[in-house]
């Protein structure tokens, strides 16, 4: 990176993690989104049983004895559950921000950057987003039959609007400051110019979005799954598993209520952490 | 205000169309003949031929998507596969109670929210706020499902206090009340973080505004600051930003609606798409879309209403 580009993105002040680490939400909630992000990733060694593995023995076995949380109703573990439910609902979300949010982050920066595009792919914009998450993943849904790939689809799409607006916006800032100017008259070409010069100035207003984002995929992405639209049984989905453990609320309310309490816990932790990152990378909003 | 108007209106039509030929195409990807559909299991093959030319499925497809429409305009919207059913007569039977419980709902949670946001702006930095702004983080976080289920094990299951299965009746009447309030309680639950979060914002950009300055210096009493000068200013922005949830309440009323068995829209088209009854999965996403779309115009150009500077915008 040039040195224009580092004076402008690296002014002196304390680096963004420590901003982080002085408050305690974020630094819990930052704790968590790794933990759960290890346990996902782990899964296969970390459980103790296999997920699909029913010992009709076992059913419905309340948390604390033989298994950590209990069994489900046809005697599967439900610690290892989780943690595969975890693996897939984390997966989704993922898969549904990168798809979504790298086709939105091109539009914006296209838009921004050839003027001529700006108003034809804004309103492509505006369409989109008149349209809320739920249409979309009924639609295709209808279209493709329910699963994880219909929500994955339904995802990226749901989030390709919004992210385009942010990097539009973003880019257009960054587009009028006198570096770029600078790298134009050397003689720059346009992919060079927006991926070593415009990208890395973006970075952090997508990153703060992105973080934000993920809890509302993951809360969106674990709905569809819990009104049968995602993940099919029997595989472990925290949202399918929710919605599976229903038929024994009264008698063995863990099986529902341990995979909607992690959900819950993901989501929030991500959504606080969102909040501090962008109080942290915003120097404008620091009090 | 009637050019603003115009405005939102030719870009809401060439939306709706797009809408009308994506279900119409829907319809041509999936395995199933729609002649075959209404003339029933036991129909001939001259009958089924009969059906087709009737419903001029043997026409070319811009024909077909001429005549889809003309059905559409006079209410046809096709019949169910699974219970041969008219799928506008199920609309028709389902539309009320959804709107029944988005109005449930918005009518506790909006001024809960409202007033939450307000105190919250004014004590800005004092425990309640901080109180306020966690309640509002929690509840843009928690999905609606597990809202619902943890009033149905407790307020229904465990205290036996409401029912939380499906709908009693009308709003006036004890038993319908009954019905709705768990539902209600639910979907009305997650609004209020979000409503709250957004007035606290409205209020503190105007409180700091010069004429609540001024009303503070002519000695105007506190209470009346809060309530004539600034709450009534901060009210812009809030109704729009309420008019643009309208779309997350359709999200939470999908899923409310499939917890609590209630007879609505939302669950009609999930019951719809996982048995693979296409006609009535078109026909329901077709009337949310719609719903949706003349939704977003109403608030827009409420919007111009309340705030006139959009109009000239």
């Amino acid at each position: 990176m040039s040195a224009t580009t580092a004076e402008i993105t690296a002014p002196a002040r304390p680096s963004t993690l420590r901003l982080l680490l002085r408050d305690v939400g974020a630094a819990i909630s930052l704790v968590l989104v790794l933990l759960s992000i290890l346990l996902a990733v782990f899964a296969p060694w970390l459980a103790p049983n296999d997920p699909y593995d029913t010992n009709l023995m076992a059913i419905m076995q309340p948390p604390g004895g033989e298994y950590w949380l209990g069994t489900d109703g046809q005697g599967r573990d439900m610690l290892s559950r989780m943690l595969f439910g975890l693996r897939v609902t984390l997966t989704m979300g993922a898969l549904s921000l990168a798809i979504g949010g790298s086709i939105g982050v091109l539009m914006g920066f296209c838009a921004a950057y050839y003027r001529r595009l700006d108003a034809v792919l804004m309103r492509l914009v505006d369409i989109m987003l008149s349209f809320p998450a739920i249409l979309f993943g009924l639609a295709i849904a209808a279209i493709f039959g329910p699963g994880v790939t219909a929500v994955v689809i339904a995802l990226s799409v749901a989030t390709i609007p919004l992210m385009a607006r942010i990097a539009r916006s973003t880019a257009l800032v960054v587009l009028g400051l006198d570096y770029i100017e600078a790298a134009r008259a050397q003689g720059m070409g346009d992919a060079r110019l927006i991926w070593r010069h415009l990208a890395p100035n973006c970075l952090s207003p997508i990153l703060v979005f992105a973080t934000l984002r993920f809890g509302q995929v993951i809360l969106l992405g674990s709905a569809l799954s819990f009104l049968g639209l995602g993940a099919q049984a029997p595989v472990a989905e925290l949202g399918a598993m929710a919605s599976q453990g229903r038929t024994f609320l009264f008698f063995a309310p863990h099986i529902s209520v341990i995979p909607c309490a992690a959900i819950f816990v993901v989501v929030l932790a991500f959504n606080v952490l969102g909040d501090s990152l962008r109080d942290a990378l915003d120097p404008r909003l620091r009090v | 205000m009637l050019r603003h108007a115009v405005q939102r209106l030719m870009m809401a039509v060439p939306v709706m169309f797009g809408v009308l030929l994506v279900g119409f195409l829907l319809m041509q990807v999936v395995p199933t003949d729609p002649a075959v559909v209404r003339a029933g299991p036991n129909a001939s093959a001259e009958i089924i031929g009969q059906i087709r030319s009737d419903l001029g499925l043997d026409q070319p497809l811009p024909v077909q998507f001429g005549l889809y429409l003309w059905r559409l305009l006079q209410g046809d919207l096709g019949v169910s596969i699974i219970n041969n059913v008219p799928v506008s007569q199920e609309l028709g039977a389902t539309i009320g109670p959804t709107l029944e419980l988005m109005f449930a709902s918005l009518i506790w949670s909006i001024p809960l929210g409202i007033a939450m946001g307000t105190i919250a702006a004014y004590l800005r930095g004092s425990w309640l706020d901080r109180l306020v702004m966690a309640f509002s983080v929690a509840g843009v976080s928690v999905p609606v499902f597990f809202l619902g289920l943890v009033l149905i094990w407790f307020v229904g299951f465990q205290w036996q206090l409401l029912p939380f299965t499906g709908r009693a009746g009308p709003l006036w009447t004890i038993e319908g009340l009954r019905a709705v309030a768990l539902p209600a309680i639910t979907l009305g639950g997650v609004f209020v973080g979000p409503i709250a979060r957004m007035t606290r914002t409205a209020v503190l950009d105007v409180l700091g505004a010069d004429h609540v300055r001024t009303a503070r210096a002519k000695g105007l009493p506190e209470h009346l600051v809060v309530l004539r000068h600034a709450l009534r200013n901060a009210m812009v922005p809030v109704v729009t930003l309420i008019g643009l949830q309208i779309g997350f309440l359709l999200g939470g009323a999908v899923v409310t609606e499939q917890v609590f068995s209630w007879p609505g829209v939302g669950r009609l088209a999930v019951g719809a798409i996982t048995s693979s009854d296409f006609p009535m999965a078109q026909g329901t996403i077709i009337v949310l879309s719609m719903g949706f779309i003349v939704v977003n115009l109403i608030v827009d150009l409420l919007y111009g209403v309340l705030d006139p500077r959009v109009r000239t915008a």
